[in-house]
């Protein structure tokens, strides 16, 4: 009896469900919403119906003994693998995307560690040894006398020694994350900070090195509140090199588009 | 377990805390390798055990002299033998805290030498003395509390009461204590604009290190965390009991105990998303940069999971109360104005829209809500408006609204792990995108906390006008019990992941780079993978000390019971 009436229970209910769900579907469908989101309201459905199931539910039977042990093993596997399951089944970040990041942004400053500095000479030390051998055994083969080439990529040639100042700044800009606070060619925040794209116009090289190194020293017209509570993290002087901060100066002074309406900085202090 | 064996384990604990203090100050050797799980998830099974360990610890005997004072006031004996059964619990498990402990700092200086006598050099006076002695202290009080419980009563259960509240004094100081290295890991002190942080750092004094940014937000999160933590295990206590028990006294009993356990946790659990977004706003605060990394990018999806874990926490806490309800005789009579009802469907909508136009900490969407919840008892005094409905049609309807309330919460505003990868396939359309910012959150939030309120309130009109029987739920809510139980420590392991990964790729944020090549982001996946299997082992330990110290039938309740009575009279 409990049995038939359960399965009733499940059906009407489940109908019922699917039947706003559907709904939903196609509301959702017909006001734009993409595939993924009609999904979820589908599946937000199926979740009200299936907790007005469990409403209405006849009692259930008590466990004793080794059936609530066996019970408790399965009511644990099962939550366990719903968890792992649906933390897995949602879009997952790929760490590889952050490691490349984080290793241009510590490398730097490893090396300047007292650590780094040791590993640095070490690393180096071996690779000169390396050469040595690689040279020498050449120099056996060519019967000792022939002028040795240098390998071209000894040389290093970092973008800022060629020159490539404003394309350092602008990996700068991704490094320090100023998108989530600044809106640049249409991308990014505009909430907590200005949009950038004519700040070139706005600024001089110097002020911009100002307003980056001291926060409180500038603030953009239509942003009291924001400049008021702090928003700019006072930060960058302690965890950017002078060369990175002049690379980020350098890429936001080219930034000169007029049709953008980047506020107007104020003088403060 | 017997007290020396319990004594040596902790004794052995404290050195093992102490010797790696000591080792702290030896010159660096290189870290240890970790083998298949690296030592940054090895730090982290060995801190999330111990953290586990030490919120029961914490949380169960606020639980156990809540519940001695309520047995103490009512004369009421069921209340005294739920205080010493969870503190019998709490000592066992203070053995398990004390072990994880000394072994969180022995893999911590194994792993990350550096950075470990770095923090120990600044925070010094904590780690080598306050710290140690507040446990000890903790240790003596705890076990004088259990071991004089026989001794202390009558006319003496005064003083036993306020040996209790000593000791959650002690636990309360050690919390707040211990939180200060670890929020000042999160928000270091703040320099002054245009001192560098590293020169302040090393000038700086050692309450301007803890009085940080995220401290005191930290305590009160875990504070009332805790709480939560210690009802929910109260109950899962009662559930493995329940099961066992072989009389129908024994069952009344632990239904009994199952209801107070879910009642002190849901109760603490309607502040919780109100400590949390304290936390949240006070990081967010301290770095603008924080908020997109936990809200829009490589934290967004974990959060995601935690708008589901907390939606089904509230959907079976309510769940649970729906059960009790069932069981009681003459709840159809029960029946409340339909304004409410109105009022609560009106809820997230309004709250929505109040919170747009008043964001926190504006008090003026204050006024909003005063009315929606001052209204319906007024407007249903009016004529034409006093139609009540019954309470079943009021609780149906409150699950509808947690339903809506969770489909708002967990609404994201693109299914992408990072904003950089949002397309428009992925993302809500721009007139829908209120659904996915704080003020609609907020509102779910409130929503889920008013139905549980209003559900409770149902519940008291029930069991003052009907007769409830102990012992008569349906065995489903044991499952429940379990499964609140089991929850909330996985969503505690959650966002203690979260929390110690806003820190991104540093030690100690924008002071201390972590250099190592584990400094990224996790995956969701991974993480949840470990967050599990932490529970798990948590689960089985407190299974066990659960079965060893009550497993033998615990002690027979002096009060008649699985006997009808009227429900308010108990």
């Amino acid at each position: 009896m409990a049995e038939q009436s359960m399965t009733r229970n499940i059906l009407k209910k489940g109908v019922i469900g699917v039947v706003v769900g559907m709904v939903f579907v196609i509301v959702a469908k017909a006001t734009h919403f993409p595939t993924v989101f009609q999904v979820m309201f589908f599946i937000y459905a199926m979740l009200g119906a299936f907790v007005f199931i469990l409403l209405d539910a006849p009692s259930m039977n008590r466990l004793q003994g080794g059936k609530a042990i066996v019970g408790l093993i399965l009511f644990y596997l099962v939550l366990s693998g719903v968890y792992i399951g649906g933390a897995t089944g949602l879009p997952q970040y790929d760490p590889e995307i952050e490691k490349g990041k984080i290793d241009k942004i510590l490398k730097a400053r490893r090396a300047r560690t007292q650590r780094g500095k040791a590993e640095e000479l070490i690393a180096r030390a071996k690779a000169l040894n390396e050469r040595a051998a690689s040279i020498d055994e050449r120099l056996k083969a060519l019967g000792g006398g022939a002028q040795v080439a240098v390998d071209a990529e000894a040389v290093p040639t970092s973008p800022a020694a060629a020159g490539d100042l404003v394309a350092l700044g602008k990996e700068q800009w991704e490094l320090q994350e100023c998108y989530n606070c600044h809106k640049l060619f249409g991308k990014g925040g505009k909430k907590r900070g200005p949009e950038l794209d004519n700040i070139g116009n706005l600024m001089t090289p110097e002020a911009l090195r100002q307003k980056i190194l001291s926060p409180k020293s500038w603030m953009a017209e239509g942003f009291e509140k924001q400049y008021k509570k702090g928003k700019m993290p006072n930060k960058y002087k302690d965890l950017m090199f002078d060369e990175e901060v002049d690379a980020l100066v350098a890429f936001l002074a080219t930034l000169k588009d007029s049709s953008v309406k980047t506020p107007k900085p104020v003088k403060m202090n | 377990m017997n007290v020396s064996t319990r004594s040596l384990v902790i004794v052995l604990g404290l050195v093992l805390g102490g010797a790696a203090l000591a080792s702290a100050q030896v010159p660096p050797a290189p870290p240890a390798e970790f083998p298949y799980t690296g030592n940054r998830t090895a730090v982290w099974i060995v801190a999330q055990l111990h953290i586990l360990f030490a919120a029961f610890i914490l949380g169960a005997p606020i639980f156990a002299v809540v519940s001695e004072w309520l047995g103490y006031k009512n004369q009421d004996p069921k209340y005294d033998r739920l205080a010493k059964e969870v503190t019998k619990v709490t000592v066992i498990l203070y053995s398990m805290t004390a072990l994880t402990g000394g072994l969180f700092i022995f893999v911590l200086l194994a792993t990350y030498p550096d950075f470990t006598t770095w923090l120990i050099k600044h925070f010094f006076l904590i780690f080598a003395l306050v710290y140690p002695l507040l446990f000890i202290l903790e240790t003596i009080v705890l076990y004088l509390y259990f071991y004089s419980w026989d001794s202390l009563k009558g006319e003496k259960k005064a003083r036993h009461i306020a040996l209790g509240v000593l000791l959650n004094v002690i636990g309360t100081v050690t919390l707040f204590v211990i939180d200060g290295p670890t929020s000042f890991m999160n928000t270091p002190a703040k320099a002054a604009e245009g001192v560098s942080i590293f020169e302040y750092i090393q000038t700086a004094g050692l309450w301007d290190k803890i009085a940080n940014y995220s401290w005191m937000p930290l305590n009160l999160h875990r504070l009332v965390g805790n709480v939560t933590f210690g009802g929910f295990i109260a109950g899962l206590i009662a559930a493995y009991m329940y099961m066992g028990a072989k009389s129908d006294e024994e069952r009344s009993y632990y239904d009994w105990m199952g209801f107070v356990g879910n009642l002190i946790g849901v109760g603490a659990l309607l502040l919780l998303p109100f400590m949390g977004y304290l936390l949240a706003y006070e990081l967010c605060d301290y770095d603008a940069s924080i908020c997109p990394y936990m809200m829009a990018d490589q934290l967004s999806m974990f959060f995601e999971m935690q708008g589901a874990m907390v939606g089904l926490i509230f959907l079976a806490s309510n769940y649970y109360i729906w059960l009790s309800m069932k069981r009681i005789q003459g709840v159809e009579q029960v029946r409340i104005s339909g304004m409410v009802m109105i009022a609560v469907i009106l809820i997230p909508a309004v709250m929505s829209v109040a919170w747009k136009l008043f964001p926190p900490p504006e008090w003026q969407s204050l006024i909003f809500l005063a009315l929606l919840i001052v209204l319906p008892p007024i407007l249903s005094r009016l004529p034409g408006l006093r139609f009540t409905v019954s309470s079943f049609t009021m609780i149906k309807v409150g699950f509808l609204m947690i339903v809506v309330a969770n489909a708002i919460w967990m609404t994201p505003h693109g299914f992408v792990a990072t904003q950089a990868l949002a397309t428009e396939e992925l993302e809500l359309p721009s007139w829908a995108s209120e659904l996915a910012l704080m003020p609609a959150k907020n509102a779910a939030a409130f929503t889920l906390v008013f139905l549980t309120i209003v559900n409770y309130i149902l519940y008291n009109r029930a069991i003052r006008s009907g007769t409830i029987i102990w012992g008569k739920i349906d065995f489903t809510s044991q499952f429940v019990l379990i499964f609140l139980a089991f929850s909330a420590i996985w969503t505690m392991g959650l966002m203690g992941t979260v929390r110690s990964l806003t820190r991104k790729y540093y030690h100690v944020y924008n002071l201390m780079p972590d250099f190592t090549a584990e400094s990224f982001t996790p995956t969701l996946a991974y993480s949840a993978w470990w967050i599990t299997g932490v529970t798990l082992l948590f689960y089985l330990v407190v299974s066990f000390a659960i079965v060893v110290t009550l497993g033998g039938g615990g002690q027979k309740t002096e009060a008649p019971q699985g006997t009808p009575v009227p429900a308010g009279a108990k």
